[in-house]
């Protein structure tokens, strides 16, 4: 990261390779088009070569800091959708564009993957809605709540134990 | 400051996903801002379970072609950011205490990823560290010892060199009769031995030996003989064997002479011949 920040186009062409299958995946997940989540990818890495400086390595790993950078990017996109129907869409399962499933995900992305779902499909159906909803769709506990008909309270409380259930699902030796 | 309370913690749930409305958001950060460790410890929670939802997202890699592409805006984006320093602003509709928090949600992907790799990686690297030190430190004992045995073969060299001189002390009419005391010199490497036995003092006072160069006597410290009674001192540097004339022992009371020759009696005399 340092070699990116001094200007060093093959350090970014190293972290490019490592990070970016996460971070599409993230983006595909939000936006459900292989055109968009491509277009969301590039602006984070122009981003990141751009902002390289605002990294900071005291608060975590390079990739935690790129994976923000693409979500953003991918919710941005996302909202400038004029439609919601788009959202619950993406919600749905999300056809792979052709193409894109010719090249596997490495060992690390799809054992994550498996974990986690496996995790997921632990928490109620409401918890996993509410919590799939915000990050993923980007929407605001308040247009959650409307959406699903449920008090905002309670999509406040089932957000929060949500994610708590998911971290406790997960054994604690693979947190840091 | 605003004191905590519980639905402050529901507020983090909602910031870490950046799903909080504008007044929800504002409140939190407001706390936040303030301090609370209660709530730093609750976002540091919900931060490793947001970023294991980010990982629910199945696994894909981005096209082949995409990278090309990435890379050459990149490089395009380098000429202006070399130049001028252009920076582009984080559009980001919301602001700070999101993008910290999002962020550090993202840190714990890091954490799991790093069931496979990151945890892995740093494990090993302490590993390497320690290592590390553990060869320094080796290292550093093998060139001490390396050290004292390379003095040792110059010592015993001394014994072999053929223009070694070997003097035996005589007793002087103040000496004991079992006093034995041999001083080995090499004039070339200006080394000295001097080899003593049946030296325990008597209690209450000390042996020290001398160097006589140009009449003047010259103090080379006290003889510290073990329990047999057996010393051996070594001296580095005898100075010019041209002017250096003899070796003496004086009994002097415990601690040595406190004068620049011998308070006691002088026992044993040794000349060295040229």
């Amino acid at each position: 990261m340092e070699r990116v920040r001094a200007g060093d186009t093959r350090a970014l062409e190293e972290l490019y390779d490592r990070h970016s299958g996460f971070m599409y995946s993230a983006a595909m997940r939000i936006l459900g088009r292989a055109a968009d989540a491509e277009e969301a990818l590039q602006e984070a890495w122009v981003q990141a070569w751009n902002r390289a400086d605002s990294y900071d390595p005291a608060r975590g790993a390079v990739a935690a800091w790129l994976l923000t950078l693409v979500r953003s990017r991918s919710i941005d996109r996302l909202r400038s959708r004029a439609s919601r129907q788009r959202t619950e869409q993406t919600l749905a399962a999300i056809p792979a564009p052709a193409g894109i499933d010719e090249v596997p995900a490495n060992a690390i992305q799809r054992e994550l993957h498996a974990r986690v779902t496996a995790a997921l499909a632990e928490l109620g159906p409401q918890q996993r809605t509410v919590l799939e909803l915000a990050y993923f769709g980007g929407l605001s506990q308040t247009e959650i709540a409307a959406q699903l008909s449920a008090p905002l309270g309670t999509v406040k409380s089932w957000t929060r134990q949500g994610l708590l259930k998911l971290r406790d699902l997960l054994p604690e030796e693979e947190r840091v | 400051m605003s004191a905590h309370r519980a639905e402050h913690l529901e507020l983090c749930a909602g910031l870490v996903l950046g799903a909080l409305d504008d007044t929800s958001r504002a409140e939190i950060e407001r706390h936040l801002a303030a301090g609370c460790p209660e709530c730093d410890a609750e976002l540091q929670r919900l931060s490793e379970g947001a970023v294991l939802l980010a990982a629910s997202a199945p696994p894909l890699v981005p096209p082949p072609a995409l990278r090309a592409r990435v890379l050459e805006r990149v490089r395009a984006e380098g000429v202006s950011r070399g130049a001028g320093g252009r920076v582009l602003p984080l559009p980001s509709r919301r602001p700070s205490r999101v993008a910290t928090w999002g962020w550090a949600a993202a840190a714990a992907l890091l954490a799991v990823t790093a069931a496979t790799s990151w945890q892995a990686s740093m494990r090993l690297q302490a590993e390497v560290e320690t290592a590390r030190r553990q060869l320094g430190e080796q290292q550093r004992q093998l060139a001490e010892r390396q050290q004292q045995l390379d003095d040792e073969k110059r010592w015993s060299a001394l014994l072999e060199a053929s223009a070694t001189r070997v003097v035996d002390l005589s007793l002087t009419p103040q000496g004991t009769a079992m006093l034995r005391a041999r001083a080995i010199v090499d004039p070339g490497t200006r080394r000295a031995i001097i080899v003593f036995t049946n030296f325990a003092a008597p209690a209450g006072s000390d042996y020290q030996l001398w160097a006589l160069r140009d009449g003047k006597p010259e103090s080379l410290g006290l003889v510290h003989a073990d329990a047999s009674g057996r010393a051996m001192v070594r001296i580095a540097d005898i100075g010019d064997p041209a002017h250096l004339q003899a070796f003496a022992v004086s009994l002097e009371k415990a601690g040595g002479s406190h004068s620049a020759g011998p308070e006691g009696p002088v026992v044993m005399l040794g000349k060295i011949g040229s």
